[in-house]
């Protein structure tokens, strides 16, 4: 490759909203790459830049030009171009003209697969310059882009993510020459508005290679990640500075270093009157609305100070920070004004108000809802042998927040304002926790409800709603799963596994179907055999993300998984063995079982007397000690040991066997061999 | 900065640069865009430039007069430019310049916020404009209104003359705001936003949170309703039906402020309102669409 040159675009925007920035820069990129892959035969990468107005990326290394193509025209044979004395024919001229090329071009070859010698030229395709095929080709990737919302503006048809006002492009030192939309790319850009108060004019980019500090001295910082790295600093410094720790939250500093061009933290306050509100109140509140980061001090209560991010260097004379403490101001007025409007009334008093909010059209209120799962939650504290009275109560109380005046404005606080109003009007411990973990597990990663009653409370709200929804045909399939059942369902099914309670899932969704009684819409029975299949895949999943390799989840799924606890202990046990190589050859034999066994009726007993070989016989005293052994893990071992024996008896002994007594007998042997293997896992599933 | 000297530096900008200058429309509403001067002015290809402050009753944000941030009535004003210029966002910066903002010593952003008005069939997309992290004005490129898409699209923005008053002045109580002076022969007399509004506040919250007949709401709800299709179907008058449904709107807000709509009920009544709003606009476009025929076809410029 001779010489090679950096392609640089930067689309200036009015403001992108920051989540669309990342998907359109990474789908830019896949589709430019792509581009030059086909047109240009190289593989390259690109660096994307992105910044509340801009869209930029530079790739390095494209060739200056394409290569230029030979290609091979085959046409008709010799004898039809040429005459006799070998002057060109009538057949043979069309063909030279056909490809722009003289006579004297063609020449006569037998190409592979043809019988006779054939006219042939070969063309020579100059390659185009790189720069004007970029000149053809951006305009159509940045309009194929994908923009979830886009608009219009103006009078064009025009459609795009927000209106385009600049388009930088430069091939090394060349201006790619197109537009969009009547603007033309050129070689200029726009840095910071502030900078261009004092600085009219735009911004010359001298070469591809310039573009960072082009910025940079511009007022714009376009690179994402290293304005978040900047922000960060900041933080922990600002932090520091006021005696405590940021509270953190990834994706509020994400969001921040996505609608800055330059990245500023700043240090503000707010009366300490305001610290009487509960934690979560404050750091929601500072999040949602002012895009702001509490500060706590060593022992984890708040101080009365907020970070937050500014899009300019400095605060010259302190209006950023007296501004934002201004709002932040309002807003906790706000607040204090909802949570102590809503402590007038006692929470439980809201009960009645849930007959007026809807659950869901078919299964009636959020009244109904907490019926049923007083009831539920009742009898899954009976049977784990707890008090009962607790599991009704809360439930009465679990979604009487959803009223208050609090959780209508901050809709992530469910569960937790509930639980703080409970807690302010001297409930019992246990209560308003259950309560405030309710809703827990939020995600996979998050953790489940620490106290007992909150885990059956979660667990009785949740299967309602899973039970519910299948019970009226609403079964996620596929990536739809509007109501997000799959993840109440993988709470339902974590709560249990990790809590290691003996509940079996099916026989609490049995009651939960109950429960919902007429307002079904569906049989029960067919009901019933969803849900069966959804908390399998549910109990896998949850093997998978306790990290039991695929043989241990499958082969232990395959022999029962409604006994959570007992799965547990089962693939805990298997996962010792999962590299033992006696286990391969245990699920071979299991497999030759299985078949052997699949086309033949229930064997009878097993009569040891009529074994003979003494391959079986050392197998029946296998057997017979591994039925002796409670232990999962002593199981697993005697199993282990059983491969050898297992394989020894397939070499020597024929199963189906003339004699019908030791036919039996064999076969009976098999057959309790499996239901000892079944104690464990089906390892026909081993691989 | 007086709210009064707000309001008119606004308009002098405003007019400077083109617009018109409207009058607020008087009938109850939530928003400056139900005014008809926006409504039916975002509609339609004629070059349409306009500004005007609008009170907006939002009857569930009532605090009786006793919050310093929450009213139940506030003054916006609108700006509606259409076609939206190239040069919107440099316009709309030399308005805060024009407020008194030196924004080589604060903080300007504009965040996402997309604008939807169920009751009108309209949506647009832009951004909140937020000052040193207070958001200060909206600024919408309308897509859709009255449930047809906008050709040309109109940039609406709109200001809340009171928090940018006391942004500005870094009073903490809406109250406490100056609302203009009053000169007499005796001397030069301040004149308070408590003085001008605190009473209405109070009774006007009153209204919305205690006093209001709901049984009467709802049949003034219907009322309005069947006067609208009334007006549009059997006369074919849009502007007399617009107002219908106006009164529909803010009708809706009293009752939904007593929690009197459930959750279920609620996108019904919406869609009454919309769909009455949305024939209205409908309405207008085919006679703005007759009159461009016409005017074209005698060869007078429209």
């Amino acid at each position: 490759m001779s010489e090679t040159r950096s392609l640089l675009l930067e689309i200036h925007c009015e403001e992108i909203p920051a989540r669309f920035l990342a998907p359109l820069a990474v789908e830019f990129t896949e589709g430019i790459l792509a581009f030059i892959r086909e047109q240009l035969q190289v593989e390259l990468s690109a660096e994307t830049f992105y910044s509340p107005r801009k869209l930029a990326w530079r790739v390095k290394g494209l060739p200056a030009a394409q290569a230029d193509q030979r290609e091979t025209q085959v046409g008709p044979p010799r004898r039809m171009c040429v005459d006799a004395e070998g002057r060109p024919a009538q057949t043979g001229l069309k063909f030279a003209e056909k490809w722009g090329v003289g006579f004297d071009q063609v020449r006569f070859e037998q190409p592979a697969g043809k019988k006779e010698p054939c006219a042939v030229v070969t063309l020579v395709r100059t390659g185009r310059p790189t720069l004007d095929l970029l000149a053809e080709a951006l305009p159509r990737l940045i309009t194929s882009l994908h923009v979830p919302k886009a608009m219009r503006w103006g009078s064009s048809e025009f459609l795009f993510v927000r209106p385009i006002r600049n388009l930088l492009c430069l091939f090394g030192g060349d201006v790619v020459p197109f537009a969009l939309d009547g603007v033309s790319a050129g070689s200029t850009t726009w840095g910071h508005r502030l900078y261009h108060m004092d600085h009219p004019q735009p911004v010359a980019v001298p070469g591809p290679e310039a573009y960072e500090k082009t910025l940079e001295g511009a007022g714009v910082v376009v690179s994402c990640p290293e304005r978040r790295q900047r922000l960060e600093q900041q933080l922990t410094a600002l932090a520091g500075a006021a005696g405590g720790r940021v509270v953190a939250d990834e994706h509020l500093l994400d969001t921040l270093a996505e609608i800055v061009e330059y990245p500023t933290i700043i240090l503000g306050a707010f009366p300490e009157a305001f610290l009487t509100l509960p934690k979560e109140v404050l750091v929601t509140s500072l999040a949602e609305h002012q895009k702001a980061f509490c500060v706590e001090g060593p022992d984890g209560a708040l101080l009365p100070a907020f970070l937050t991010a500014a899009n300019r260097p400095d605060d010259p004379e302190g209006f950023l920070k007296s501004g934002n403490e201004w709002v932040l101001r309002a807003r906790l007025y706000d607040a204090r004004f909802f949570f102590d409007e809503d402590r007038k009334q006692p929470l439980l008093e809201r009960l009645e108000k849930l007959k007026q909010l809807t659950f869901q059209r078919e299964l009636g209120s959020y009244y109904d809802k907490t019926q049923r799962i007083a009831a539920l939650s009742g009898a899954m504290a009976s049977s784990l042998g707890l008090d009962g009275t607790d599991g009704r109560l809360v439930a009465q109380a679990c979604k009487c927040d959803l009223v208050t005046l609090m959780v209508g404005e901050f809709p992530e606080l469910q569960g937790i304002m509930g639980g703080e109003y409970l807690k302010r009007e001297n409930a019992h411990e246990k209560v308003w926790t259950a309560v405030k973990e309710h809703y827990q597990p939020l995600s996979a990663d998050s953790p489940i409800p620490a106290s007992s009653l909150g885990g059956i409370l979660a667990i009785a709200d949740k299967l309602d709603t899973v039970a519910g929804c299948f019970a009226i045909g609403q079964i996620p399939t596929g990536s739809k799963d509007p109501l997000a059942l799959r993840r109440a369902g993988q709470g339902i099914i974590r709560i249990l596994f990790e809590r290691g309670w003996n509940l079996n899932p099916m026989a609490i969704a049995a009651l939960a179907l109950e429960g919902i009684g007429a307002k079904a819409t569906r049989p029960a029975q067919e009901t019933l055999e969803a849900l069966e299949a959804f908390f399998r895949d549910r109990a896998g999943h949850q093997l998978e993300q306790a990290g039991y390799p695929g043989a241990v989840r499958r082969a232990a799924l395959a022999a029962g998984w409604t006994d959570l606890v007992d799965l547990k202990a089962r693939c805990e046990a298997l996962a010792i063995f999962a590299d033992d190589p006696r286990f391969q050859s245990l699920a071979q034999s299991a497999k030759r079982i299985g078949n052997i066994l699949k086309d033949e009726a229930e064997p009878g007993e097993l009569d040891p007397a009529r074994l003979r070989e003494p391959e079986e016989l050392a197998l029946a005293a296998h057997l017979a000690r591994l039925e002796a052994v409670a232990e999962q893990d002593q199981l697993l071992r005697g199993l282990a040991e059983l491969a050898g024996p297992l394989e020894a008896f397939f070499s020597a002994v024929m199963v189906k066997c003339e004699e019908p007594a030791l036919r039996a007998a064999r076969l009976a042997l098999l057959h309790r061999l499996r239901g000892a293997f079944l104690r464990v896992a089906d390892f026909s599933l081993w691989q | 900065m007086h709210i009064q000297e707000l309001i008119l530096r606004l308009q002098r900008f405003w007019a400077d640069r083109g617009c018109l200058i409207g009058q607020p429309y008087d009938l109850e509403k939530g928003a400056g865009t139900m005014n008809p001067l926006t409504f039916f002015g975002a509609l339609g290809p004629r070059p349409w430039n306009v500004a005007y402050v609008e009170p907006s009753r939002r009857p569930a944000d009532g605090r009786y007069g006793e919050n310093p941030f929450r009213v139940y009535k506030h003054l916006q004003m609108q700006v509606i430019l259409k076609p939206s210029p190239a040069k919107v966002q440099d316009l709309y910066i030399e308005s805060l310049e024009a407020m008194g903002v030196d924004l080589r010593k604060h903080d300007l952003r504009f965040e996402e916020d997309n604008w939807e008005a169920p009751t009108l069939g309209a949506w647009g997309v832009g951004w909140q404009v937020m000052l040193d992290g207070m958001e200060i004005s909206q600024f919408t490129y309308f897509q859709q209104v009255g449930g047809m898409d906008c050709r040309p699209v109109s940039a609406e923005i709109t200001y809340g003359i009171e928090r940018i008053c006391m942004f500005l002045t870094g009073i903490d109580n809406i109250f406490d705001l100056t609302w203009g002076e009053v000169k007499t022969d005796d001397g030069v007399f301040p004149v308070s936003y408590r003085t001008v509004r605190q009473r209405e506040e109070f009774e006007l919250s009153a209204y919305s949170f205690e006093h209001a007949d709901l049984d009467l709401h709802w049949r003034m709800f219907e009322a309005f309703e069947k006067e609208g299709w009334r007006l549009l179907k059997d006369h074919g008058h849009f502007l007399s039906g617009y107002e219908q449904a106006l009164k529909m709107s803010h009708t809706f807000n009293v009752l939904d402020a007593r929690g009197a709509v459930s959750t279920t009920e609620r996108p019904g009544i919406i869609k009454r309102v919309r769909d009455l709003t949305c024939a209205c606009a409908r309405a207008h476009v085919d006679r703005e669409q007759a009159m461009l025929e016409a005017a074209k076809g005698e060869g007078v410029p429209a």
